[in-house]
């Protein structure tokens, strides 16, 4: 569900609604279409719901379009997404034909909002060829990458850049997840939407009823990891560092994450993390079905500290979540982890269960430091990690394309 | 009496295009070579960046040489570069350079960086826009800073010593151009030491410090 933008007035303060409502107006009229491939599911679509809406209301006329593709398309588009984040992907010259001309057989419907539009922007590899086929087009073209390409398969990369470095400009989600290109690139991080029901402020009754139903004990102290079963989310380091925790502090553990059947890796992982977990009764191993926003909501506000381990990461948007509930952050000192926790302030960065363990026995013996960490933590979210922020960033963008002719500070 | 038009911007970080540093010896090397829009960034468009408290300092350059070279040394002088003590960015980047190579004779290994942990060399843009508000008069100055945003702030007294008159914030420029004698307000403007403030800590200064002649001025009318 979608919100207006002055429902964000009171959690982003009245000056940064203002100053987008001026940025807008600036823009008003303009015409922005968005392409990605999917309407729902995934995150480029959560993020379009929202961000199309708004763009609207500030009067920025802003349409989004989806491509249709066919199983093998979506076949080559995935593992062209997993080649870009560093997966080897035999993919052959009939596959890059697939991709090709499932971009052609959308043109009929896309190439005149396309072509009269003033932004396109393009969201991730599966629309990138629209580009070269539209050889009317009068705008100018942003690729957006919500992936970490940064050390991409050569061979697919080598076959998607000519269709990317036509574009005006690219934005990436983190400086490390850049490509060279021949043309500007922008850092949009991304950002939470602090309305939804992962993220909005829920009834002390409901927390209540969470607890009673995962049957965790309301006076001890709960750490609580939410993240899929994947080896890189270190899942069996968090219990070891729990372990060491436990053997001073009678603290509980839950590690939450989505169901992983289909997923051979995710179902070894699961198994060596019930293997580590053993019988302890305080740990709680919870699989939740896609849906659950609500339950990881509750379970981060009932935490007393979150975790996000990760030994690798893109950019764990689940430490802003953790961070906005007002609870301090012990995380991986790696990918996106590194922006989102501010060492000392808003968490500790940590690189071994050990160090995980020792951060975790420091709070839970400083409860006042606890608190005022989660305070910063929810503070540094309100600045810098709300959409309000991203929606700023992108409108920004806007202007100085369509305005900045390469210059450092243009008026506008 | 011309009017004050509030301005207010946001900025945009991207890519420089020139590879991350891994050791102090790549910094030395893109330090003398970069756009000066980059030392710009490094430099002055911190306060926009997230911080807490009180960092230990205030450019991109000394944070990434204490946290990530792990060479104090090198982190103290770095941080107490004052960018708007510097009449052109040549002139900053002079004074860089100047630091590191005194450090890198000073060395016996180049300190060096965990990988993850490079110094990117970025730039932004900054896109400035007309709140449509105005100052009418310069007793109204400290009630209007008072509501400004950040992105305010920056602009008029910040990203404004770029700008010509290079050096000055444009509230004193705007008092140079108006009718009485407001040195007093310009003194206080002047009196604040913009390089270790955050943006809202700036606001406050020059709230109080603008009040404060103010207050001054109505209880003489008063006795």
């Amino acid at each position: 569900m979608s919100h207006s933008l002055e429902a964000y007035t009171d959690i982003a303060g009245l000056p940064a609604i203002r100053q987008m409502q001026r940025l807008g107006e600036r823009l008003r009229g303009l015409r922005v279409v968005h392409v990605n491939s999917t309407s729902e599911g995934g995150g480029v679509a959560e993020i379009l719901a929202w961000m199309v809406p708004l763009m609207q209301e500030l009067g920025i006329d802003t349409a989004w379009k989806v491509i249709r593709g066919t199983p093998a398309f979506f076949g080559v588009t995935k593992s062209i997404h997993n080649g870009l984040q560093g997966k080897i992907v035999p993919l052959t010259k009939k596959d890059w034909g697939v991709y090709y001309d499932v971009n052609v057989s959308n043109l009929s419907e896309l190439r005149e909002p396309l072509e009269g539009a003033d932004v396109v922007v393009i969201h991730d590899p599966q629309p990138a060829p629209l580009l070269e086929l539209c050889p009317k087009r009068k705008g100018k073209w942003i690729w957006r990458a919500h992936i970490d390409i940064s050390r991409p398969d050569r061979a697919v990369w080598k076959s998607l850049r000519p269709y990317v470095e036509k574009y005006d400009a690219s934005i990436f989600s983190m400086r490390e997840f850049a490509q060279p290109l021949p043309h500007p690139q922008f850092i949009i991080a991304p950002s939470i939407d602090p309305l939804s029901d992962k993220n909005i402020t829920l009834d002390p009754a409901e927390l209540e009823k969470e607890r009673a139903r995962f049957g965790l004990d309301p006076h001890r102290p709960l750490l609580v990891q939410i993240s899929r079963f994947d080896r890189f989310k270190d899942p069996v380091g968090v219990i070891q560092a729990y372990q060491l925790v436990r053997k001073v502090l009678p603290v509980q553990l839950v590690l939450a994450g989505g169901e992983a059947t289909d997923d051979p890796e995710g179902k070894e992982i699961l198994e060596e993390v019930m293997g580590a977990a053993g019988d302890d009764p305080d740990i709680h191993v919870l699989l939740l079905p896609p849906d659950s926003h609500r339950t990881i909501n509750a379970l981060q506000r009932m935490a007393d500290i979150i975790i996000q381990k990760s030994t690798r990461e893109g950019f764990g948007l689940t430490v802003t979540e953790g961070l906005w509930k007002g609870k301090p952050v012990i995380g991986g000192d790696v990918g996106g982890i590194k922006l989102q926790i501010a060492n000392h302030y808003t968490g500790y960065l940590v690189n071994t269960p050990e160090g995980a363990a020792h951060r975790i026995r420091f709070l839970l013996h400083h409860q006042e430091q606890m608190q005022a960490m989660g305070k910063k933590a929810r503070e540094f979210v309100r600045e810098n990690f709300l959409l309000t922020r991203q929606l700023r960033e992108y409108l920004t963008l806007f202007a100085w394309l369509l305005r900045g002719e390469g210059k450092h500070t243009i008026m506008v | 009496m011309s009017e004050f038009e509030i301005k207010d911007c946001s900025l945009l970080i991207r890519m420089s295009g020139l590879p991350a540093a891994v050791n102090l010896r790549e910094l030395r090397d893109r330090v003398s070579i970069c756009n000066p829009d980059v030392l710009y960034h490094h430099f002055c468009e911190t306060p926009l960046a997230p911080s807490f408290d009180y960092p230990d300092y205030r450019n991109d350059f000394a944070v990434w040489a204490k946290w990530r070279l792990g060479d104090e040394i090198l982190a103290e002088r770095l941080g107490m570069i004052d960018p708007y003590l510097f009449p052109s960015m040549e002139e900053l980047r002079a004074a860089a350079l100047e630091i590191i190579d005194d450090r890198l004779g000073e060395v016996t290994m180049i300190p060096w960086a965990r990988p993850g942990h490079e110094f990117y060399f970025m730039q932004a843009i900054t896109v400035a826009f007309d709140t449509g508000e105005r100052i009418r008069h310069p007793d109204e100055l400290h009630a209007a800073i008072d509501r400004m945003t950040n992105g305010s702030i920056y602009f008029h007294v910040l990203e404004a010593r770029r700008r010509e008159p290079v050096g000055q914030d444009d509230f004193s420029s705007w008092l140079d151009g108006q009718e009485g004698n407001w040195h007093h307000y310009q003194t206080a403007i002047r009196a604040i030491d913009v390089t270790f403030h955050s943006l809202s800590e700036i606001r406050r200064e020059l709230v109080e410090g603008l009040s404060k002649p103010r207050t001054k001025k109505t209880r003489g009318r008063k006795q």
